[in-house]
């Protein structure tokens, strides 16, 4: 009976033993073949970690080297609330809340309802100064640690913030030169897949595969940043005193259009973008549009020199008003002049000579110059949000836009444009595509750009002819405020009204500008001037004027320019 | 030869015998012989076997030796990259600080600070003037 049953238990015993065998096997079988992946990638998941390795932004210089926006990598201070205990096991939110509020210039309150906010891993404050992060680290608080976050940055301030642009939070460049080469600049990230140990260090002997990330590519700019720093100053300067609205200013190379400045107010700090309102992140040098008003007489005076149509001693009778299209159109305060030479429609900056210039070459003629300077079109520079200004197409000229627009009114320009205008003057002639990264620079080397010469606007006879008519206005004309000592200058002033919504002009609200250019033989620089509502009025032009010469002098010392006069 | 006999025998009868002895000693060694190659066979065996575990064992030894080693120095160069990492970002901040103590705004806002003002003019002499002079 014993027997039977010690027979009967092995059996059980035995089946048991096989059944159990046969389902591991089986259990096995199913993990070597149909789950052998996902345990596979379980096992791989917990060792190997996949990283995109971010490229490293490339840096922006002036013309001479000095770094305008970099990106270093800054610490961000994160907070794991569960952590925040001492030695015993207390809860030290409220002390650690209360030791890093006044290094991060909060209140403690704040940072503890951000601790009792039930996240369990919060950033307290993302790319902090060194000297913050240095001090927050001293303290040795737990529950706080700091992860690395790229950071863009800007040596100078404020200067130069509408040319260059900003990255945002994503890391994408916006506006200016950021945002127009962004692509380059931001090169193209790479990837790391290495095994890691328990506490997240890389194994050496484990696996690891690597793209490497193509950091962006350096950028040299045509930008000075003296002449900036000078066009800037200059411009919150005269915009504070004439309680504008606002005001632009571009200094261009007239000899290839390089932009040497360019200033924009109101404007903005690019380390604190969120503060800055819509219109102070508008370039106004090339995303705002006015009419030019009698700074285009330039324009108007060489087209009709270049046609022929006139020489700078062709004459007429000034009775203060020209009719055209029906309608009188009056010098300013409708003085009259009698007997005026085309030179002295310049130098007193006469509205009726003016009509009288575009008379004489007609609407088709002055449309085709005012295209041909580069007027209605964007200019190319290389910057994001540029618009290209209003010339209306020829078939939709009043007869009497003949004569407005000769003397400025009625078209909308940039200053970027009429700087690019004044530019071709100055240089014999040519129109130049105005640029502003002058230089690329990456593992393969430089990359310079070359100047565009988009067309030969006037002839060299006629571009000289209006250089000596411009010296004059500034010598002996309206534009004498803009004279410096030592050095020959050219230019024009202007005064435009500004049109409202309903198609009318504001009242009593005015426009003002200087363009010009110096020396006038042998030009280093063309600068333009706009203030956007001075409380000056009609004598805007006087602080424009102002400005000019205040930046021309900086910019003439700073070149080294000798004087070329006595 | 019966036993007595054998007793009783000379010795010199013996000595004849000697050079059987050789062949005696010869048989003995002919029987060792066939149960020493054996056991040398079997140390040599062991010997191999021993001497390839424990050739084995180094082996493992060395290579978990080099692995460690290997590893140690890969924990270190990580480390001495995070320490180029730190130093390079640092560098980074301060070549910013001097862009940012070199820019003309801030040697303008210094300038005027100390109490300095603008040059009212520059005097410049004349290249052709000089050169006309020597």
């Amino acid at each position: 009976m014993t027997a039977t049953i010690s027979h009967m238990r092995l059996r059980v015993l035995f089946a048991l033993f096989t059944v159990v065998s046969l389902l591991l096997s089986a259990r096995l079988a199913y993990w070597q073949t149909v789950g052998r992946g996902d345990l596979l990638s379980r096992a791989t998941d917990q060792v190997h970690s996949d990283l995109v390795v971010a490229a490293q932004r490339g840096v922006i210089r002036d013309r001479t080297g000095a770094i305008l926006a970099t990106t270093v990598q800054l610490r961000s201070l994160y907070a794991i609330p569960a952590q925040m205990k001492d030695a015993q096991g207390n809860d030290t939110r409220s002390a650690v809340a209360a030791a890093i509020a006044p290094i991060l210039g909060e209140r403690p309150e704040v940072l503890r309802a951000a601790f009792d906010s039930g996240a369990e891993w919060l950033f307290v404050r993302r790319r902090l100064p060194e000297e913050t992060a240095a001090r927050i680290a001293a303290l040795g608080q737990s529950g706080l640690g700091f992860e690395m976050e790229p950071k863009r940055l800007y040596p100078s301030g404020a200067v130069g913030a509408q040319v260059l642009g900003f990255v945002n939070d994503d890391g994408l460049g916006q506006y200016g030169v950021e945002g127009r080469y962004d692509e380059v600049l931001a090169g193209t990230p790479g990837r790391l897949t290495v095994a890691r140990d328990p506490a997240n260090r890389e194994l050496a002997l484990g696996l690891r595969t690597a793209v490497p990330a193509k950091d962006g590519v350096d950028l040299w700019l045509t930008v000075d940043l003296a002449v900036q720093n000078a066009a800037e100053r200059e411009l919150a300067a005269v915009v504070e005193r004439e309680k504008a609205a606002g005001g632009a200013i571009v200094v261009l190379d007239p000899h290839d259009g390089a932009v040497l400045a360019m200033a924009s107010s109101p404007t903005y700090d690019p380390a604190s973008v969120g503060n800055a309102n819509a219109e102070a992140l508008r370039n106004r040098a090339i995303s705002w549009t006015y009419e030019p008003g009698s700074t285009l007489k330039a324009v108007t005076i060489a087209a009709a020199l270049d046609k022929g149509v006139v020489t700078p001693t062709t004459s007429y009778q000034d009775v203060g008003y020209a009719v055209i299209g029906g309608r009188p159109l009056c010098n300013a305060q409708c003085k009259v002049y009698g007997p005026t030479t085309v030179t002295q429609v310049l130098t007193r900056s006469q509205n009726a000579g003016a009509v009288f210039v575009a008379s004489k070459l007609g609407a088709a003629d002055l449309n085709a110059y005012l295209h041909a300077f580069g007027f209605g079109v964007r200019t190319g520079v290389d910057l994001a949000a540029e618009t290209g200004g209003i010339v209306r197409p020829l078939a939709e000229w009043y007869p009497v836009d003949l004569g407005t627009m000769s003397f400025g009114q009625g078209l909308s320009v940039t200053p970027l444009q009429l700087a690019s205008a004044y530019a071709a003057i100055a240089n014999g002639g040519t129109l130049y595509r105005p640029y502003v990264v002058a230089s690329r620079r990456d593992a393969d080397g430089e990359h310079r750009t070359a100047p565009v010469a988009v067309r030969r606007v006037i002839s060299e006879e006629t571009a000289a002819t209006m250089v000596t008519m411009l010296t004059t206005t500034v010598d002996n004309g309206i534009a004498n405020a803009a004279a410096l000592k030592g050095y020959s200058v050219a230019g024009k002033t202007g005064t435009a009204q500004i049109p409202s919504d309903d198609g009318r002009y504001i009242d009593d609200a005015y426009i003002s500008s200087f363009a010009g250019f110096v020396p006038a033989v042998d030009p280093r620089m063309v600068v333009v001037v706009v203030l956007e509502k001075p409380q000056s009025k009609l004598l805007g032009t006087v602080p424009a004027m102002n400005t000019f010469k205040a930046i021309a002098t900086d910019a003439l010392r700073y070149a080294r320019v000798q004087p070329d006069r006595p | 030869m019966t036993f007595a006999q054998a007793v009783r025998a000379p010795q010199a009868r013996r000595v004849p015998h000697r050079p059987h002895r050789q062949a005696v000693t010869h048989h003995r060694s002919a029987r060792g012989a066939t149960r020493a190659p054996r056991a040398s066979w079997e140390i040599r065996s062991f010997l191999l076997a021993s001497g390839v575990i424990v050739a084995g064992f180094l082996l493992v030894l060395l290579y978990l030796a080099q692995a460690t080693a290997v590893s140690a120095a890969g924990y270190e160069a990580q480390r001495l990259a995070a320490q180029r990492d730190e130093l390079r970002r640092q560098n980074a901040l301060l070549i910013i600080e001097t862009a940012r103590l070199d820019s003309p705004a801030r040697v303008e806002a210094e300038a005027q600070r100390l109490g300095l003002v603008r040059a009212a003019t520059i005097r410049v002499v004349a290249t052709e003037a000089v050169a006309a002079t020597r």
